[in-house]
């Protein structure tokens, strides 16, 4: 990768690896994500997504391979990386006994910053998150979803050039994912920043600009979030009967392979034409408790790749 | 190149939350002044006076040495209290090498258990315990290098040490023998070989002795000074350079590293 070229990519990785013991975390991920570019890394638990950004972020070091973030080698150049990344991690990164503007004082400092420059991005970010009149409560006193806010704007308060959020809105109410999500759009829309996500909430990366799934630490599948889903049909069809396998059994010629689920089996359908879906619903007849069909969406995907079907 | 301003943010935070927890900060002035007053009245009354020099007087270094023990030890704990809250996930992110958290963090225990020291000696001064004989050259330094050696200690339990569950066993089997088997209750010399042995391997004896050469001076009745003043301060500057070291090394050590990385993280490969 030549340096003209290096300094468009954001995140440049290959052949990384992460082993621990016999244990192998990530299994030699190769990724390129432009800059600016909002990147949603999914994958089901224990994935390797978190050891990737630790590694990434420089927290752990590759067993093999070897990755540049923000044009720096993050084994070699470990402090620059982290000057010029922000990380959210997925448990608070706070003093509870401070308050909220003694937090981002500290946080500021660490980044070099003087207490002017701090006092000035606090209020400003602080405005941006819905904070600005909480700034003299301590961390303690908050709920979780101001927290959380709190926590991006602990990660912001430098200006990165790249955001590192790993399951930004874990644990949280649909109301409180929602505004940490109007949160991190109007920050976006400001700066322009590039954006590593990961997440289990799979309709939070329906806005990315790009997802990669990655299973056993390989990366299995990516694009930007429309085509993989396009990729996978334009159906899902859910078949609901007392005996699954034998109805699975007797489909599956047709439909092809399925996800068994209880007493339900999702096949992908190709077609748009649903006609023939019809046909066989009446073919069935009283095999079946149901049979319905729905667009299928990043969920899919998620499930498909989870079972390794795709 | 020193970065100045995370270290001052480590020390300033470290400040605020000592004033701010008046418990802990009480405490630190109730324990001595116990001690003295408690046990120092009550082993002076069998012991009476040896060469014009109450007990009480001969404990005022001693006392001195364990507020900053204390205090040192506390504060530099609260490295891995940060580990268990989340504090340290900010100190780890930044941008410096991440040995300068182990030095910011020692500084900052030292600076703890000075201010304590200074705060205890007022009190002292006010009771008339401070008198004119102190020399207050060797004092300043006897307080730095004590400080920074008891952080040391600190430090060095602080790195190996995973969560504060530990801290019964760490006041059983740290705190206390370095506080009993050191100069602060009785001197060096007088010891039996065994605890004599154990006490001039304890750095902690030196920066008690260091003490008493500032408030006793070296006495012909032997409660003074144990060793030379260069002696104190040669072994305290050791010991601390040598634990800031090991402290560092085992704080970036990946072994003992990645896994603390999981704790502050929640799982492995989520």
């Amino acid at each position: 990768m030549n340096q003209a070229a290096d300094s468009l990519l954001a995140v440049h990785a290959s052949g990384l690896v992460k082993r621990y013991g016999q244990l192998v975390a990530v299994d030699g991920l190769d990724l390129d994500i432009p800059s600016g570019q909002f990147f949603g890394l999914l994958g089901p638990n224990g994935s390797g997504k978190t050891s990737t950004i630790h590694m990434l972020a420089t927290l752990i070091r590759p067993s093999r391979g070897s990755a540049r973030v923000a044009g720096h080698d993050v084994v070699h150049e470990a402090v620059k990386v982290r000057g010029a990344i922000g990380l959210v991690f997925q448990d608070s990164a706070l003093d509870r006994t401070l308050t909220i503007s003694e937090n981002l004082r500290f946080a500021g400092l660490l980044y070099d910053l003087t207490p002017a420059v701090i006092r000035e991005r606090s209020a400003e970010l602080l405005e941006l998150f819905g904070l600005a009149d909480k700034s003299n409560r301590p961390v303690g006193s908050l709920s979780g979803g101001m927290r959380r806010a709190l926590d991006i704007v602990r990660g912001m308060i430098h200006h990165p050039k790249i955001l590192f959020l790993d399951e930004p809105t874990i644990g949280l109410d649909l109301p409180n994912r929602r505004n940490i999500w109007r949160f991190i759009d109007r920050l976006r829309a400001r700066t322009g920043m590039t954006v590593l996500l990961t997440t289990h909430y799979l309709e939070e990366a329906d806005s990315c600009d790009r997802v990669a799934f990655i299973k056993n630490g390989k990366l299995v599948q990516s694009g930007p979030p429309q085509q993989l889903v396009e990729s996978l049909g334009r159906h899902i069809v859910e078949v609901e009967s007392r005996d699954i396998d034998a109805l699975a059994q007797r489909l599956s010629p047709k439909l092809g392979p399925c996800l068994k689920d209880g007493e339900v089996a999702q096949f992908r359908f190709a077609e748009e034409d649903v006609t023939p879906l019809a046909r066989l619903q009446s073919e069935l007849g009283a095999q079946i408790k149901a049979l319905r069909w729905r667009r299928p969406n990043l969920n899919d995907v998620f499930l498909w790749i989870a079972e390794g079907k795709i | 190149m020193m970065p100045w301003r995370p270290v001052y943010a480590v020390l300033e935070r470290e400040v605020v939350r000592m004033f701010r927890q008046r418990t802990r900060l009480v405490a630190a002035m109730v324990r001595p002044l116990i001690w003295l007053f408690v046990i120092g009245a009550g082993f002076g009354a069998v012991l009476g006076q040896a060469s014009g020099l109450s007990y009480q007087q001969f404990l005022v270094p001693g006392v001195l040495g364990m507020t900053m023990l204390f205090g040192a030890m506390l504060a530099a704990l609260t490295v891995v209290y940060d580990k268990e809250s989340g504090v340290m996930r900010m100190l780890i992110v930044a941008p410096f090498a991440h040995y300068w958290i182990v030095i910011g963090k020692m500084l900052a225990a030292a600076l703890a258990a000075i201010l304590q020291a200074l705060l205890l000696m007022l009190v002292l001064a006010l009771l008339g315990y401070v008198g004119q004989e102190t020399r207050f050259g060797v004092l300043v330094l006897g307080l730095i290098a004590t400080s920074l050696a008891c952080a040391g200690i600190g430090m060095l339990v602080a790195a190996f040490t995973r969560t504060l569950d530990n801290f019964a066993a760490i006041m059983n089997f740290v705190i206390f023998p370095v506080f009993f088997l050191s100069g602060s209750l009785y001197p060096v010399n007088q010891l039996p070989a065994l605890l004599k042995a154990v006490a001039l391997a304890n750095p902690y004896t030196y920066g008690v002795d260091l003490l008493k050469h500032a408030t006793l001076g070296v006495l012909s009745s032997g409660m003074g000074a144990d060793f030379p003043l260069a002696m104190d301060l040669a072994v305290l500057a050791g010991f601390t350079l040598a634990a800031l070291i090991v402290a560092s090394w085992r704080f970036s050590q990946e072994s003992a590293y990645e896994p603390m990385i999981h704790i502050l993280t929640g799982k492995r490969g989520g």
